[in-house]
């Protein structure tokens, strides 16, 4: 009855409706950002008196907007892919090595992901102006890969457990070098662990916002640190203009990842 | 061919060393827990060595109202979180796989937008002049406008926001883990509806309510960003104190002991968790 779908009464009206307004508020300021984006006041009013592009027209006006992404997007490209790489070489000691500390080894390399990040954001901050890595693109590129190694390491670990060893073994048999056997059987059986991987390590990277603002500087900032700037001055509707590509953006990565997946998978 | 076989017989056995985790121990080692160690050394040592950075912290009256902010936050957080995600956890794990995909896209389309963009969208959507305020008057139910933001409602608000999916998601599949037979033997027994939900649905969700809870927690306590944008002065949270005292104050001595207290506690509550669930199940969500 609690458990069965078509037997709980009164109660499902009840649960259906709460599930609907909970779905409501996660939706509410997804939606309101794209709303606002096109209205033409100021203050952001709502509902806007009118609508308009005019917004998008001034963040498409300043470079500063546009080289910020281009940054974003290149440091997140780079993390994510030496994240793969080298989450990837770490899965298969994590999975199939069989030495003292395993755990423990498995423990440090997802920590990053559990300290608080201004903890971490200080300590690189203090330790890159020290080796004189501070404000620059491979500082940026190495803080986002130890913060987007554990969101590497998780889903391919998890495809590499699913995954039955002695198919591969069958293709050293059969004549293949450990390393063919590998790259032609082992990789391909667990290619959507890795796509899911260089995603949430690219969206790990893109999305940071802590540690960016410690390392930012005036010549080198992500897209994240742009916003926060304009945050701080004012709620210009051309955030929401801003806000509402990145929107766009994760939409598009859901469809792409959705439809990649069930390529894949087949 | 035989002979073949036996030959390879080694390889096969040979089970994968330590030796591909090398590269990721290194990054690890290199750039997180050397650059922490230092900080925690240099709350120790700065200005002059010794422990005076925490008795300072804990000693003078705003630090710890900083520190009872926090964990008042992160607990009202975390409670209504709980409430919050459970019913929705509950019917997600029962609902027709069509009509719950459309739900969980949401959860999902939701959780993936960028952070300081659904920030920015609360910051809009709760100033007095918001949306909400407007809306409250002129429907007459408030004469002036609610104070929304600035406060804790704004940080609860906007921190619930951000949590929901990551107590929602373990939830489902706690729930779905229960065999609804347990409950139709209950029912046969004549146990009423409310008291099947009480001593058979709620005990057996009760690791997972426990597991997303600590998380939720663990989450909140370090939290910078939300907290920062839509609290106020008044009810500033670690976090935020910590990037103050280094980034306006340069005050490295008070701020590294002050990441340390943060890190202290949450590497606790983080041990805890492992304890409770074990480490496959908590990080098996994504």
């Amino acid at each position: 009855m609690l458990l069965d779908y078509d037997r709980l009464g009164w109660l499902r009206a009840a649960l259906l409706g709460f599930t609907g307004l909970v779905a409501a508020f996660l939706l509410l300021p997804v939606v309101f950002i794209v709303l606002l984006s096109f209205g033409s006041s100021r203050w952001l009013a709502f509902p806007p008196p009118s609508w308009t592009l005019k917004w998008y027209g001034e963040l498409f006006a300043d470079p500063a907007w546009l080289e910020a992404a281009l940054t974003s997007a290149r440091i997140a490209a780079m993390a994510a892919l030496l994240a793969v790489v080298i989450g990837l070489l770490a899965s298969f000691a994590l999975v199939r090595g069989q030495f003292r500390g395993r755990n423990v080894l498995r423990g440090l390399l997802l920590t990053p992901m559990v300290l608080p990040v201004v903890v971490f954001a200080i300590a690189i901050y203090a330790f890159f102006l020290r080796i004189g890595l501070g404000g620059t693109t491979a500082g940026f590129v190495i803080a986002h890969t130890v913060l987007a190694l554990p969101f590497a390491i998780i889903p391919i670990t998890a495809a590499l457990e699913g995954f039955d060893k002695s198919i591969e073994d069958a293709a050293i048999v059969c004549g293949a070098g450990p390393f063919e056997a590998k790259l032609r059987v082992t990789l391909p059986a667990i290619k959507i662990g890795i796509f899911s991987a260089a995603i949430f390590a690219f969206l790990a990277s893109w999305d940071e916002v802590v540690v960016a603002i410690f390392m930012a500087s005036p010549t080198l900032q992500t897209l994240p640190v742009k916003i926060w700037g304009s945050l701080r001055q004012d709620l210009s509707p051309v955030i929401a203009a801003a806000s509402s590509l990145l929107v766009l953006l994760t939409l598009s990565l859901m469809v792409v990842t959705a439809l990649i997946r069930r390529k894949l998978s087949k | 061919m035989s002979g073949n076989l036996l030959h390879r017989q080694p390889i096969l056995r040979r089970p994968d060393g330590i030796g591909g985790a090398l590269p990721a121990l290194t990054l690890v080692a290199l750039f997180f827990v050397v650059p922490v160690v230092a900080l925690l050394l240099r709350s120790v040592t700065e200005p002059v060595p010794g422990l005076h950075n925490y008795a300072t912290l804990f000693g003078d009256g705003t630090y710890t109202r900083v520190f009872f902010n926090t964990f008042l936050v992160a607990t009202v957080v975390t409670a209504v979180t709980i409430i919050v995600a459970f019913p929705v956890a509950w019917m997600l794990a029962i609902m027709p796989p069509a009509l719950g995909s459309i739900v969980f896209g949401i959860i999902i389309l939701s959780m993936w937008t960028n952070l300081l963009t659904r920030t920015y969208a609360w910051m809009v959507l709760l100033q007095r002049t918001g949306v909400i305020n407007r809306t409250l008057m002129d429907i007459g139910l408030i004469s002036e406008p609610l104070p929304l933001i600035n406060n804790l409602t704004g940080v609860t608000i906007g921190m619930v926001y951000i949590m929901l999916p990551f107590m929602i998601l373990p939830l489902v599949g706690t729930l779905r883990a229960i065999d609804p037979m347990t409950l139709r033997a209950a029912a046969l027994c004549g146990a009423s509806p409310f008291e099947a939900f009480r001593r058979i649905l709620l005990p057996l969700s009760l690791p997972g309510i426990a597991a997303g809870g600590l998380m939720v927690f663990v989450m909140s306590l370090g939290y910078f960003v939300t907290p920062t944008l839509l609290g106020g002065t008044s009810n500033m949270m670690l976090a935020a104190m910590i990037a103050q005292m280094i980034q306006s104050l340069l005050n490295w001595g008070l701020g590294s002991a002050a990441a340390f207290i943060l890190l202290v506690v949450t590497m606790a509550l983080y041990a805890l968790q492992l304890r409770l669930v074990g480490a496959k199940r908590m990080t098996g969500g994504i």
